[in-house]
Order: C-alpha cells, then sequence, then structure tokens
C-alpha cells in the first residue's frame, strides 16, 4: 500500500544548494585486502565538500596500515588513528575517528564497503529539513559469485526496499555501517556510538527516533559490501545482529508504547518478529518430534505384526485449509520478492533466480529462527564479542 | 518533503482483516463442501441400509432369501468401508468446523444399525462369514494408541483383502459418546480406556498387537 501510493517518487531525494561539508570515518580491522578500494571509493564519490576521511585502524594484524599510509600520499585529507589498543569494535573505532572529524555531517563507512559515486551528493540534501538525523541508502552485496552470496543479494535487495517502505511511516530502524551520513550534532547529543552494543548502528537510530530526530532512506544510491561467502561467517554475523537487536530491546525496554514510532512500532515489531519465529520453530520442532515418535512407533508394531510398512492406501492429496493458506503464502512471498527485484531494477528472470528466490524464501529464512536460538544462547551466557 | 504516511497502519489493518476474513470463509466453504460430499455419500447409505432392513422384515420365515441378504449386507459394509476411508481423510485435513465429526456420529450409528441387520441375518441364515468390529478411539492423540490404531487398520485391511466375502468388517468409533455404540461396547465388556480392540465374531477380542498371521488363524 505504501509503495503503490508513493510509487511515483519512490526513488525521489532532494537537492540542496548547500554545501555540507563531509567528514567520513572508516573503522578498519584487518581489512587490508578491501581498505585501498574503500578509500579510493570515498575520494572518487564526487562530493565537493570533503572535510576529511578518517581511517581508524584498531591494531590490525594484517596490512590494514602500511596501505593506508600509502594512500596517505596520493590523498592529504587522508587521516589515520592507530588505535594504542585493540578496542575491540567497530563503534569504538567509530568514536575515536568522530572526535577527530569536523565535517557538518558525518559518513560512516565500514572498511570493507565501497559507496556508488554521487551517493553522498544525492543524500545530503535530506539535511535540508532540520529535524532529519541521519540518512541511509540501500546495501548491496558486492560478491555476487557464489550461490550463498547471490542468496544474500537477494535478501539486502528486499531489506532496502523495506527500509524504504518504513521511511514513509518513520520507522526506519537502523543506518547500517556500510554507508550510513548523520548530522554531526546530532551523533554529539546522542554521546556518538554505544560501544557495548554488538549493532551501534542499530541502536544510534533508536536513539535517534528517542530523541525525535527523523531518519531517512535514500533509493536514489547505494553502497556495495562484502557479505559472507561462506555459512559459518555469515551465521556469526547473523549472530552479531541479533545479539545487537536483543541489547536495545532490552536497553529500550521501558520505552514499549511510548516515545513515538520507536515505542508504538519499532521496539514491538523487534520483539514480536522474534516471538513469532521462536514461537514457528517451536511448533515445527513439536510437530517434527511427535512425527518421528509416532513413526519409530508405527514402525516397531508393523514389524512386530508382519504388516507392510507402507501401502498404497496411504499416499493420497487431501489438502487441508492450512495447506492451502500455506501455498498462497509462499506465493505472496513470491510476488513480494518478484516486485522488490523488478523495482528495484535487478534482472529477474535470469536462470540462476529460478533457483534462488524459492531458496531464499523456503529454506534460507527458515534458518532464521535458529540464529536466534543460538543468539539468545550467547546473550543468555554474555559470551558475545565483536569479532 | 515527504510527509509521514502512519494512517496506513489502519488500512493495511483492514485489509488484512478483510484478506483473513475472506481466507477463513473460504476455509469454511472447502470444508463444508466436503461434508456435504460426505453427506450425500451418507444419505444414499443410509438409504440402502434401511431398503436392506425393509427387505429383512418382508423375507420372514421361509421366504427369507439368505444369500441375498448376506451378499447385500456385506457389499453395503465394503461399501461404507470404503466410504470411511474418504471420511478419514476429510476428517485429518478439517480445520475449522466441526460438521465433519457429526457426520462421522451419523457413519457411526449407521454402522451400528448395520452390525446389528447382520447379527440377524445371521441368527436366521446360521451364516458362516466373520463379522469383526473394529472398536477405535476418534481423534486419537496419544500417539502410541494412534500408531497401534494404524497397524490394526492394516491388518483388517489385509484380512479383507484375503477373506473377501466370508468377512464383514465394521470400524466403529467408541469414543464419541454416542448411546447405542456406548451400549454395544458394554455388550463386549469393553471399556473406552481398552481402545482400539478387534472383535472376532462377537466372541475373540484382540486387544494386543499380534502376528498378522496368527491374526488370520482366527478366520480359517
Amino acid at each position: 500500500m505504501i509503495y503503490v501510493r508513493n510509487r511515483n517518487n519512490f526513488f525521489e531525494y532532494p537537492r540542496t544548494n548547500k554545501n555540507y561539508s563531509v567528514s567520513f570515518v572508516v573503522p578498519a580491522y584487518n581489512e587490508g585486502k578491501s581498505i585501498r578500494e574503500t578509500v579510493e571509493h570515498i575520494f572518487d564519490i564526487g562530493y565537493g565538500n570533503i572535510r576529511e576521511v578518517i581511517v581508524v585502524n584498531d591494531c590490525s594484524k594484517d596490512n590494514t596500515q602500511e596501505v593506508v599510509e600509502s594512500l596517505m600520499k596520493k590523498y592529504p585529507k587522508l587521516k589515520l588513528i592507530n588505535n594504542k589498543k585493540n578496542l575491540g569494535s567497530a563503534a569504538a573505532s567509530q568514536n575515536a575517528g568522530l572526535k577527530e572529524a569536523k565535517g557538518e555531517l558525518i559518513a560512516i563507512v565500514d572498511g570493507d564497503s565501497f559507496p556508488a559515486k554521487l551517493s553522498i551528493n544525492k543524500m545530503a540534501g535530506f539535511f535540508d529539513d532540520p529535524k532529519v538525523g541521519a540518512v541511509t541508502c540501500p546495501v548491496l552485496a558486492r560478491n555476487k559469485n557464489k550461490f550463498w552470496e547471490k542468496i544474500q543479494g537477494i535478501e539486502y535487495q528486499a531489506i532496502s526496499f523495506a527500509r524504504k517502505l518504513l521511511e514513509y511511516v518513520d520507522a526506519i530502524y537502523v543506518t547500517p555501517g556500510p554507508l550510513a551520513l548523520y548530522r554531526k550534532t546530532t551523533l554529539d547529543e546522542i554521546g556518538g556510538f554505544d560501544e557495548s552494543n554488538m549493532t551501534q548502528d542499530i541502536e544510534a537510530t533508536w536513539h535517534l527516533a528517542h530523541n525525535g530526530w527523523d531518519r531517512k532512506m535514500c533509493l536514489g544510491t547505494h553502497v556495495t559490501s562484502i557479505v559472507p561467502n561462506k555459512i559459518k561467517p555469515w551465521w556469526r554475523q547473523r549472530r552479531r545482529w541479533n545479539i545487537g537487536g536483543l541489547q536495545c530491546i532490552y536497553k529500550y525496554r521501558k520505552f514499549i508504547g511510548k516515545k513515538g514510532m520507536l515505542g508504538f512500532f519499532i521496539i514491538p515489531f523487534f520483539m514480536i518478529n522474534m516471538f513469532l519465529g521462536l514461537f514457528g520453530l517451536g511448533v515445527f520442532f513439536y510437530v517434527l518430534t511427535r512425527n518421528i515418535i509416532s513413526k519409530f512407533l508405527y514402525t516397531n508394531y508393523s514389524i512386530q505384526a508382519g504388516t507392510p510398512l507402507l501401502t498404497l492406501s496411504e499416499f493420497y492429496i487431501t489438502p487441508s485449509f492450512l495447506n492451502y493458506l500455506g501455498i498462497v503464502l509462499f506465493v505472496a512471498g513470491l510476488i513480494y520478492i518478484l516486485a522488490i527485484l523488478s523495482i528495484l531494477k535487478e534482472k529477474i528472470m535470469t536462470k540462476e533466480n529460478i533457483l534462488n528466490i524459492p531458496f531464499y524464501l523456503i529454506l534460507y529464512l527458515i534458518l532464521y529462527p535458529f540464529i536466534m536460538i543460538n543468539s539468545i544462547y550467547y546473550y543468555y551466557k554474555g559470551k558475545w564479542v565483536w569479532r | 518533503m515527504l510527509h509521514s504516511q502512519k494512517h496506513v497502519f489502519w488500512q493495511a489493518l483492514l485489509v488484512t482483516i478483510v484478506i483473513f476474513s475472506l481466507g477463513i470463509l473460504m476455509g469454511f466453504i472447502l470444508e463444508n463442501w466436503r461434508t456435504s460430499k460426505v453427506d450425500q455419500l451418507f444419505k444414499k447409505s443410509e438409504i440402502d441400509l434401511l431398503d436392506a432392513r425393509v427387505q429383512n422384515e418382508i423375507y420372514t420365515g421361509k421366504n427369507f432369501d439368505c444369500s441375498l441378504a448376506i451378499n447385500e449386507n456385506i457389499k453395503f459394509a465394503d461399501r461404507i468401508y470404503n466410504e470411511a476411508k474418504t471420511l478419514d481423510r476429510y476428517e485429518t485435513a478439517s480445520r475449522l468446523s466441526d460438521e465433519i465429526y457429526l457426520e462421522h456420529k451419523k457413519y457411526d450409528i449407521l454402522r451400528v444399525l448395520l452390525l446389528l441387520n447382520s447379527m440377524k441375518i445371521k441368527e436366521k441364515c446360521n451364516s458362516t462369514y466373520h463379522e469383526v468390529v473394529y472398536f477405535y478411539n476418534f481423534n486419537e492423540q496419544d500417539i502410541n494408541k494412534k500408531a497401534k490404531q494404524n497397524v490394526y487398520s492394516n491388518q483388517l485391511r489385509e484380512i479383507k483383502e484375503y477373506k473377501g466375502d466370508k468377512m464383514l468388517l465394521i470400524p466403529i468409533a467408541g469414543n464419541i459418546n454416542v448411546s447405542s455404540i456406548n451400549l454395544l461396547l458394554d455388550v463386549y465388556d469393553i471399556k473406552e480406556s481398552d481402545l482400539p480392540v478387534i472383535v472376532i465374531d462377537g466372541k475373540i477380542k484382540v486387544m494386543d498387537i499380534k502376528k498378522l498371521e496368527d491374526l488370520k488363524k482366527y478366520f480359517e
């Protein structure tokens, strides 16, 4: 409904005559392979008033420092902060960079992310509205060669689309690390990023919402980011996101039902999402366990009785109303994803997508509640570290 | 600048309620359609049984045609046994309405009538066919008993295929709170907690899993 109503201005962004000075802060830990390209992308972004680009090296064990130092000769506005000791989180490095940043706007860019050309030009106009505290843009998968990367590519598109929809109801709940533009005074007001939180970008966005700042989404540009290409690092990343979400819920729990959309939508939305995922998984396991025990008993009795385990009469299709509901849900999900990819100008009818989209809808999303259980365990045990 | 469109929540809620209601309505329509299908089958079976009983009443004394009555009775039993399978499938898929449960009750009463009819014919004709009543639990939730019931059903189906017209198989749910069925359970001295139970020729009660071959021996 939101999209249909706003489809004519969905990709639009406000133009500005103001020339905001922008400081880039790039936290980096072992980003030797990508940091050069990230810095080059920033300086090649086409924005006329870059105040400085601050790379904060959190005691990387690889050649991050050397790469940045070599780039400093080429880019005089590039600054390097080497943390004296490993601070252990992106938030701490971002805060270290913030202290040095002098721009009116602060662009946070992850060390493995690559902002598109003119992205800042397109995002900066939102700040003409004095109520806007942060602007984000679609994060797209940089690497889309392997199967797991392609699946995440679909997911990232879906997330971007949904985030734009949320903008229309003042409910953007995260301005992600790959590229987020903040008003400097806003970040100062909330005291920078929460270093104890595993998802400082979510926490900062909730904090902004709590303080009444608007968050905007610019669909006219994007940033690409390297996504995990294997299940293990992907799982770890998602676990970190979930733990960060849990930390945020805990921190802001007293604002449920207060503080506008934060208490009326964002926090309940996170909680209901988690509950439904866990409830669904619980039901799934209950049914599965019951069926396994039932089959075991049936097999046992059948062997005891000397009757066949399978007979033709057991094969029939009499779908229940719930089976039809499941099919309708799947088709609705499929239409939703296809519509998103179409709206975001992604080539849909590729041979790969014929397999990838159903996989994403059926198997990939099913993994979420499992990660949630794992995350709750880690959260409960206090076993969370940023890296 | 964009204005907030939070009123979309109310509109979305309304649309959701409409779609959800439509879904539930479709579900009811689907289940009612199945119920009416079962109801049609039932009515036909009910008429046939009444017809058979009236015939029995008419053919009294020496006019009574035993072979015809036995054949009719077994044919009829086979048909409602097959209809029971359809009913069972619909019951498994039924989620919204309890109409199908009422159909089940009606069918079970019909089966009791069939049993009584069969008893009468057997007595009159001194017939040798086997009369098997399978008392089970409707909508059994205990997975152990459910597994046992499935195995019993398989065994009885196998024996029925093997014996054909020499066996009259009448499955009856013993836990649906129908007075005539409760009376029947009393007659056979079966408690609801004993179910599932197979009663062969009104004398032998099978309450534990037996080898198919051993079970077949009762029918020799």
